[in-house]
């Protein structure tokens, strides 16, 4: 199993680039996808499900051109999109048997699956119910149930744990890992703990290109001896600010504690362990 | 004043900057570029006994304005019956709600904004009366009051009239857009028949053009020196145009009467919102439909289950479309409110019932109108409901997908149609059953392709309504399920018409999914 995006683009117009020449090989285990709002992660996870098409370049999936043969990804394809609706007057068994059928897959045990896939996901009580009358925590999780409907063996998740709580979330990365085993996943996120504890390779992306690709230790390893701490006052924030990347701040006795990123620190400032997040920050702010 | 106007502003930028108005001015003029035949065409609109009027600016002026009043009066509803509920759509509704901003002020924001969207429409289609005038001249002089007078006075106030229309509607019928199109259809019609014959009566039309048919009726009995009633045709007459003969008409000098009663229905309609402002749901649509106390959405039970990928069932190929068809009838028959069936079961027991002469050519079209919510979505659910992603990451959508929404539609017209399909066969009338499967097929390929084109539902829905007008008053050309007697190539024309708009879809979604 084997994804290959060699060179792709998509230009809006003359100047405005969705992405540019954008290259990435993707095997099987999960790939974070880090990047800002307007990085370029959903333009490219929609090329991926075939939902668009760029203007440049080539996606190969084991060998076989997906542009040209759209269906070959489709078969084999799970997809959650970012924002994504669903028909109300339908219930959950409904719907998801409709796109079981839009996805080609049926027979006598989709029944099975789908009261299987809606039971895993706390689902069940509510199956019967029109999905017009669900909370956006379920409808989420209707989501990702039909992502699994075709065994896919290649899954996208654009910002997946959008409207689940925290203890959805724990179970929807535990899912993720068990469906790593044998398949590609690509996670997209702004949540940099969603990917951290997760991925086998993270790729961190800014306007429209690849900006760093690793795997968590080799990207922590470039802000390695640059992240500190240090308290500061409140007035003079906006001028650290300009100064240094800050990743956090919280108060403590009236002060400011701050974490920051920096070749060099300002006095009294303490050196702290550089986690995902920090390495983040940094290539997001200095590329 | 100054935030309220921006209100008005903004919402009618946010309107007219849509691809689906564009569409919509696009058909407008085609329409209008009709409204005056070309000198040697062979169809009239306006027509008095035998006689049309002279091309001066005066004929111009006034047919073009009384037939811009008529046609937008009854399509421009439909183009603008939806501003409040598609703030709700957006969630625009609800911060609104949470400004100061009262129902009043709100509501006739958007009676002015749907007005403006029509004037905008009114306004090209004048801009195109006075560039056919030239394009048609018959050496008369141009003069701009000829224009000016009738646009102003007629269609103008009509134009308000619909856009308050539109917001009393959609204050008390929110959620029955069946209803809606239900009630204005009977009242246009109802407006429309009124035969006023006096200054006082004139007041009391609407759309403004009873007073200038009238004008042009007595112009005419005055030429034939008669006193007896003229017959004014008004609507496309095609092939009368043998013997036509030419009158000189200089417009109508508008009694203060009537100038009065154009002003008052704007005033009026100003008055009605302000009635009707208590009653706006102000976007608190859920109570107010089920009550303060009302139980909220779907409660769960707290659960700790997880997927185990192991133990899930391994899933089947299955390219057929009968469970995609199936979902799709689902989706039909639940769209809109249960009681409202009871209407088509009325329709479906009269199609039984009533003798074939009236069964077919008028309650069939009707009752299929009837269905216009639901086929008007057809192939644009997706995109209204967000739901493309899947849709078009599905596999073969075209083949499979599409094909099952239109066979799904198809399915549910001749399933209403049945009672009339069975005694049609009883007679027996081939020719006639094929004619209304071929119908059913022009009507939802219709509904799929306009959905497809302008990826949204008003167009159809327009252009049905208009249709379905056309055929109640028995129109030749726009009858579609072979409800009239025609020669035998209308079966082969309207075959081609249907396939050439099926391809039309086809590739158009074809090129959506490419790209």
């Amino acid at each position: 199993m084997k994804l290959e995006i060699q060179n792709i683009s998509k230009k809006y117009n003359r100047n405005k680039y969705g992405l540019k020449d954008f290259s990435i090989t993707i095997e099987k285990g999960i790939l974070g996808l880090l990047g800002p709002n307007g990085a370029g992660k959903s333009t490219l996870l929609k090329m991926i499900a075939t939902v668009s098409k760029p203007t440049q370049g080539v996606i190969i999936l084991n060998k076989n051109n997906i542009l040209k043969d759209a269906n070959y990804m489709r078969k084999q394809l799970g997809f959650l999109p970012q924002d994504f609706g669903v028909y109300p007057n339908l219930n959950a068994f409904e719907f998801l048997e409709y796109i079981a059928a839009m996805k080609g897959i049926g027979g006598a045990n989709i029944k099975i699956k789908i009261e299987q896939l809606l039971d895993g996901l706390n689902l069940l009580d509510a199956a019967k119910k029109p999905i017009g009358s669900y909370s956006g925590g379920m409808k989420q999780r209707i989501g990702i149930a039909q992502t699994l409907l075709n065994d896919p063996k290649i899954i996208i998740f654009d910002e997946p744990t959008v409207g689940l709580d925290p203890e959805e979330r724990v179970r929807f990365r535990n899912l993720i890992s068990d469906l790593a085993q044998d398949c590609i996943v690509i996670l997209s996120s702004h949540i940099v703990s969603d990917i951290d504890t997760i991925a086998d390779q993270v790729a961190v992306m800014k306007n429209g290109s690849l900006i760093s690709q690793g795997n968590q230790e080799q990207l922590i390893k470039q802000v390695d001896q640059k992240v500190f701490e240090t308290m500061i006052s409140k007035e003079q924030l906006e001028s650290f600010k300009n100064n240094q990347i800050i990743v956090s701040t919280s108060r403590k006795n009236g002060k400011l504690n701050v974490r920051y990123i920096s070749e060099t620190p300002i006095e009294h400032s303490i050196s702290q362990q550089a986690n995902l997040e920090d390495a983040y920050l940094y290539l997001t702010k200095t590329n | 004043m100054k935030t309220f106007l921006s209100t008005i502003k903004y919402d009618y930028l946010q309107r007219t900057r849509s691809y689906s108005f564009l569409i919509t001015l696009c058909v407008s003029l085609a329409i209008a570029y009709t409204f005056v035949p070309e000198p040697n065409a062979t169809y009239s609109t306006i027509r008095i006994a035998n006689h049309v009027g002279c091309y001066n600016a005066a004929w111009f002026g006034y047919v073009t304005a009384i037939m811009t009043s008529i046609f937008l009066s009854l399509v421009g509803f439909y183009l603008i019956n939806n501003s409040i509920n598609k703030d709700e759509i957006t969630k625009i509704g609800q911060i609104t709600a949470s400004t100061p901003i009262s129902n009043f002020k709100y509501l006739t924001s958007k009676v002015l904004s749907n007005f403006l969207v029509l004037s905008t429409i009114v306004l090209i289609v004048a801009v195109m009366s006075v560039i056919l005038f030239f394009l048609y001249n018959e050496g008369y002089p141009f003069e701009v009051s000829q224009f000016l007078i009738p646009y102003l006075l007629i269609p103008i106030p009509a134009m308000f009239f619909i856009a308050v229309l539109a917001v009393v509607f959609e204050v008390f019928f929110k959620n029955y857009s069946i209803i809606q199109n239900i009630v204005f259809f009977f009242l246009f019609s109802a407006i429309a028949f009124n035969t006023s014959t006096n200054e006082a009566q004139y007041a009391f039309d609407p759309f403004g053009t009873k007073i200038v048919m009238h004008q042009l009726e007595a112009s005419v009995r005055s030429i034939l020196q008669t006193d007896e009633q003229t017959s004014l045709n008004i609507g496309y007459v095609i092939g009368n145009i043998k013997d036509t003969k030419k009158f000189e008409f200089n417009g109508v000098s508008f009694p203060l009467s009537f100038i009065t009663s154009r002003v008052a229905w704007c005033l009026l309609g100003i008055t009605l919102i302000g009635f009707i402002s208590p009653f706006f749901h102000r976007f608190n649509t859920k109570e107010r439909s089920r009550g303060i106390n009302s139980i909220p959405k779907v409660f769960q039970k707290l659960r700790d289950k997880e997927i185990t990928l192991s133990s899930l069932e391994k899933s089947k190929i299955d390219y057929g479309v009968f469970s995609l068809v199936k979902t799709e009838l689902i989706m039909l028959f639940r769209k809109g409110k249960k009681w409202l069936w009871v209407i088509n079961l009325i329709g479906f027991v009269l199609l039984a019932i009533t003798p074939i002469s009236i069964a077919y050519p008028l309650i069939l079209p009707i009752l299929w109108f009837f269905q216009v919510h639901r086929l008007s979505e057809i192939s644009s659910k997706e995109a209204y409901y967000n739901v493309h992603y899947f849709a078009f990451t599905s596999y073969r959508p075209l083949r499979r997908l599409l094909a099952s929404q239109l066979i799904a539609g198809i399915i549910m017209l001749l399933l209403l149609a049945l009672p009339l399909l069975v005694r049609l066969a009883i007679t027996p009338d081939i020719l006639s059953m094929i004619h209304i499967i071929i119908g059913s097929i022009f009507i939802v390929l219709m509904a799929s392709t306009l959905g497809i084109l302008t990826k949204g539902k008003k167009l159809f829905e327009v252009l049905f309504f208009m249709i379905t007008y056309a055929n109640i008053n028995k129109i030749p050309f726009t009858d579609y399920f072979g409800g009239l007697i025609h020669s035998s190539n209308y079966l082969l024309s309207l075959i081609v018409i249907t396939v050439t708009i099926g391809i039309i879809g086809f590739l158009t979604r074809r090129h959506q999914l490419r790209n």
